[in-house]
């Protein structure tokens, strides 16, 4: 699975720990990572995902459906679950401010389906907003 | 002139030199299942 990781585009580093099933990716500072395809490559290397989490900066925008999202590139943004902590972000909409914030974008449906649906798009649940 | 290149010097310094944050992924944390 690390092998399977580190060849994606914009991984930097990849750790491993089997005691308590978690791996950490650390990006390029310069590259471009996409969460979905390391959802992808997890699953191809035969590994279930319970959950990824991933602190990112970005400035907060309204994409056309209203919806509140965190953009980080002009091609990459993730569209905010709605909640308290989300909330707090409206005012930034629009604004150059960037933001720093931890969040959960995927977790594993509870029940029988257990392949993720790579064709919905990733959802970001704000877990913490953090003070630069 | 050499004042007016003197302060434009000085902008483009403080463009590049300070620090700005930069928007990007900076960690990605994964909790899987079935790792052997």
């Amino acid at each position: 699975m690390k092998q399977h990781l580190q060849r994606q585009s914009g991984v930097a580093n990849v750790e491993v720990s089997l005691i308590d099933g978690k791996v950490n990716v650390t990006p390029k500072e310069d590259g471009q990572i996409e969460p979905a395809q390391l959802l992808k490559a997890t699953y191809d290397s035969g590994v279930t995902v319970a959950e990824l989490d991933m602190t990112a900066s970005g400035t907060i925008v309204k994409d056309t459906s209203g919806n509140l999202s965190l953009q980080i590139k002009p091609n990459q943004s993730f569209v905010i679950s709605p909640s308290e902590l989300s909330k707090g972000l409206e005012p930034l909409v629009g604004l150059a401010t960037v933001v720093t914030v931890r969040g959960q974008l995927y977790k594993k449906p509870v029940g029988k389906q257990k392949k993720a649906d790579n064709s919905a798009p990733l959802k970001l649940l704000i877990l913490e907003v953090k003070k630069e | 002139m050499n004042r007016k290149h003197l302060a434009l010097l000085l902008l483009a310094g403080c463009v590049f030199v300070v620090p700005k944050l930069e928007a990007q992924i900076k960690h990605i944390e994964m909790r899987v299942e079935g790792m052997t």
